[in-house]
C-alpha cells in the first residue's frame, strides 16, 4: 500500500516555459525508504519544496497531484499542496541553518507538541525531552536548554530528526540529511532514521545525490535527470541492471573515468525532448519527444526510446 | 635519500591557557618524490592544520618540517620554497581572485617566484590550460564565468604554474559534484606522470582518497593513527578508529559483506582530552593501559604503523 503517492507533477517558472520538474511521479510505500537521486539541478529539492509547499516565490506549480493515503493534498485552485499536521515532515541538509537559533532546542521541539496536542508548556517540554532522548541524545534534559550554536551537526540534525518525528508524521522527507556530518555521525544518524521506519511504519523519501548513501540506506530509487524521472526499480534493479543510459553513466561516473563531453554539459532546461539527449551517446533524432517510463521489468520502469528498439528486436543505434 | 618531504613531532595549538586548542599533536609523516599521501580523518582532525603548516600558511607551534633538506619554517620560507610547495584549496571559488583574467593568475606565480618577464607567460599559460584541459580562450575569462569544475582546474593550473616539487590539496574536490571527481582525480594522476610532483592530498572523502593515494595516514584528533599503503589499509585496516571509519563508509558495492562498527558518541573537544589514548572512550578495544599511557605510532608489519595498545601492545612511547 503506497503512504505517498505524487503523480504528473509539473514545476515550471513563472511566466516562462520552462519547466524545472516535467510530469514527476513516485510512490513511497508505508515502512519503506525510496531514494530520489540526481545531480545538482535534477529538481530533486524542487520535489520535496513543492509537497511540503515551501516553494520559492516566482515558482508555480503547473498540474499534478500528491496523495497521502489515498486523500488529495494538491488544492485545484491554488494549486498549492495543503498538509495537514501529521501528514509529512522534512529535515534539511544543513540542521544548524534550519534551527531557530535564538530559541532554546528544546523550546523548538515543545513548539511542536503545543500546536499538534494543544498539550499545556510544561507537558510539551516534558515530551520535547522524551523525544530528545529517543533520538540518542544522552543527557537530553540539559541539551534540550542548549542554542543550536551550542551543539554540534550531528547533534543538530538529532534535534532536527525529534522535531519531526515530534509531529508523527507518515511521510519524512529527508533532503540530503548528512551531506554535512562526518561518516561515523552519518552511521549514527542512518541507524536512527532506520530504526523509526520500523518503529513508526513511516514512509521516508531519501534525497541525496550520494548514489552509495542510496544503496546504503534504499529499498526502491527513482533517478531524476533535468526535472524528468529516468528511471526508478529497486535497488537492485537500479545498481545491478540499470537500463536507462542516464543511470548507467551516473553509475559509472563514480568508479570510472567517463566522457568529459557528457560531464560538462550540464542540464539545458530550454531543451525540447528528453533532457539527457545533448550528452547521451546514444541519442538519435526521436530524442527530440520526452520518451515514456517503460516497464522493463518487475516494477522496474525507464524512460528512454532505445527500450522500444529492443523490443523490436533491434539492436542499439 | 632523505624523502622530499619529513615532518617530524610537528605541534600546533591554537591560543593559549586552559583554552589553548591543540589541533596538531606531534605528526611524523614523510613525503617521497612523485608519491600521493594521503591525509584522512574527519572534522576537526588536524588535517587542514597540518596542510596550512606543510605550505607555509601556519606557523607551527613545535617541530620540524623538512625539505628536499632544508628546514621550513613558515614565516621565513624562501621564495624558492614557496615556488616548489603549492596549495590547493577547498573552495576555488574563494581561492580565486574574481577580479583577475584567469590568465592574469597563472601569470602572477610565474612572475614572482619563478622571476619569468611578463611577455614570456602566453606560452606557458595556454600549454597549462591545455594540461589541465582547458581552451586557451579561457585566458580572458573570469572565475564567476566558470563552472566549479572549471574554476577548481585553474586552482590546479595556478599551483602548477611555477612547476613545484610538493602540490597541498585541501579537500580539492569536496565542492564538486560526484561526477566531476572522478574526472578530477584522472586529471590529477595524469598531470602526476607528466611532472614527478608529489601530492599531499587531504579529504575527508575516503572513496577519492582511495582512487589517487599511494599512501593513505588517517588522523584523530590531532594525531596520526594509523598510516600504511592505501591496498593495505583499506582492504585490511589495523587501528580500531580506521575499521570503524572503513566499516561504516557507505559503498555502492551490494555485494560487500561487512560488519558495520558504529562508534558511539561524538569526537571529543580537543581543549579537554583525556589522559592517555584520545579514543579511549569510542573505542571498543579499551582497557585500563589505555586511560593511563598514551600509545605511539609503531611499525606492526611493512610500511605500516599503527599508535594502539591493543594492536600493537610495543606501542608505549
Amino acid at each position: 500500500m503506497n503512504l505517498l503517492e505524487v503523480d504528473g507533477l509539473t514545476v515550471g517558472v513563472e511566466r516562462s516555459p520552462t519547466s524545472i520538474l516535467a510530469n514527476v511521479a513516485f510512490s513511497v510505500p508505508e515502512g519503506r525508504i525510496v531514494g530520489l537521486v540526481g545531480e545538482s539541478g535534477s529538481g530533486k529539492t524542487m520535489a520535496a519544496l513543492t509537497m511540503m509547499g515551501l516553494l520559492p516565490d516566482g515558482i508555480e506549480v503547473r498540474s499534478g497531484s500528491v496523495r497521502i493515503d489515498g486523500r488529495q493534498l494538491m488544492d485545484p485552485e491554488t494549486m498549492t499542496v495543503e498538509r495537514r499536521a501529521g501528514d509529512m515532515a522534512m529535515i534539511f541538509q544543513h540542521p544548524q541553518a534550519a534551527l531557530n537559533p535564538t530559541m532554546r532546542v528544546g523550546r523548538q521541539i515543545a513548539r511542536v507538541f503545543s500546536l499538534q496536542q494543544g498539550c499545556g508548556r510544561d507537558e510539551a517540554m516534558s515530551l520535547a525531552i522524551e523525544m530528545l532522548g529517543r533520538v540518542g541524545i544522552p543527557g537530553a534534559g540539559r541539551v534540550a536548554r542548549a542554542y543550536p550554536h551550542q551543539l554540534s551537526g550531528g547533534m543538530c540534525q538529532r534535534v532536527m530528526i525529534a522535531m519531526a518525528l515530534a509531529c508523527r508524521p507518515r511521510i519524512l522527507i529527508a533532503d540530503e540529511p548528512t551531506t554535512a556530518l562526518d561518516v561515523t555521525i552519518q552511521a549514527q544518524i542512518f541507524d536512527l532514521i532506520r530504526d523509526l521506519v520500523e518503529e513508526t511504519g513511516a514512509g521516508v523519501l531519501f534525497i541525496t545525490h550520494d548514489l552509495a548513501a542510496v544503496a546504503e540506506m534504499c529499498d526502491t530509487v527513482t533517478v531524476l535527470f533535468g526535472g524528468q524521472v529516468m528511471e526508478e526499480g529497486s535497488r537492485d534493479d537500479i545498481f545491478r541492471r540499470p537500463r536507462n543510459p542516464y543511470t548507467t553513466y551516473l553509475l559509472d561516473s563514480v568508479q570510472k573515468e567517463v566522457d568529459p563531453h557528457v560531464i560538462e554539459a550540464g542540464v539545458d532546461f530550454e531543451l525540447v525532448g528528453c533532457r539527457f539527449g545533448h550528452r547521451c551517446r546514444y541519442a538519435w533524432e526521436e530524442c527530440g519527444r520526452v520518451p515514456d517510463l517503460v516497464s522493463v521489468g518487475a516494477g522496474h520502469r525507464s524512460a528512454c526510446f532505445l527500450h522500444a528498439m529492443e523490443e523490436n528486436g533491434a539492436g542499439a543505434p | 635519500m632523505p624523502a622530499l618531504l619529513e615532518v617530524r613531532g610537528l605541534w600546533k595549538t591554537f591560543g593559549r591557557g586552559r583554552g589553548a586548542l591543540p589541533a596538531v599533536r606531534g605528526v611524523d609523516l614523510d613525503v617521497e618524490r612523485g608519491e600521493t599521501v594521503g591525509v584522512v580523518g574527519e572534522s576537526g582532525c588536524g588535517k587542514t592544520t597540518l596542510a596550512r603548516m606543510v605550505a607555509g600558511l601556519t606557523r607551527a607551534t613545535d617541530g620540524d618540517i623538512r625539505f628536499d633538506g632544508s628546514d621550513l619554517d613558515g614565516s621565513s620560507a624562501s621564495i624558492e620554497n614557496r615556488r616548489r610547495i603549492q596549495m590547493v584549496f577547498q573552495h576555488p571559488a574563494q581561492s580565486l581572485n574574481r577580479r583577475m583574467s584567469v590568465g592574469a593568475m597563472l601569470a602572477e606565480p610565474l612572475r614572482l617566484l619563478a622571476g619569468v618577464p611578463r611577455s614570456d607567460t602566453t606560452d606557458r599559460i595556454e600549454e597549462m590550460l591545455g594540461l589541465v584541459g582547458l581552451d586557451p580562450a579561457f585566458r580572458t575569462r573570469r572565475p564567476r564565468q566558470l563552472s566549479g569544475g572549471q574554476q577548481q582546474r585553474v586552482a590546479i593550473a595556478r599551483a602548477l604554474m611555477p612547476d613545484p616539487d610538493l602540490v597541498v590539496l585541501d579537500e580539492p574536490t569536496s565542492s564538486l559534484d560526484q561526477s566531476l571527481r572522478g574526472r578530477m582525480i584522472a586529471l590529477l594522476r595524469r598531470i602526476q606522470e607528466l611532472r614527478d610532483v608529489s601530492y599531499l592530498f587531504i579529504s575527508h572523502d575516503l572513496g577519492t582518497v582511495r582512487r589517487i593515494a599511494d599512501r593513505v595516514a588517517v588522523m584523530y584528533l590531532g594525531r596520526i593513527v594509523e598510516i600504511a599503503g592505501t591496498r593495505q589499509l583499506f582492504e585490511d585496516p589495523r587501528h580500531p578508529y580506521t575499521k570503524a571509519l572503513l566499516s561504516v563508509a557507505p559503498t555502492m558495492d551490494l555485494d560487500r559483506a561487512r560488519t558495520r562498527i558504529v562508534l558511539e558518541g561524538e569526537t571529543p573537544s580537543p581543549t579537554d582530552l583525556p589522559t592517555g589514548c584520545s579514543f579511549q572512550d569510542r573505542c571498543p578495544l579499551v582497557f585500563d593501559r589505555c586511560r593511563e599511557e598514551s600509545p605511539v605510532l609503531t611499525l606492526v608489519d611493512d610500511y605500516r604503523e599503527v599508535e594502539c595498545f591493543a594492536v600493537a601492545p610495543s606501542s608505549g612511547s
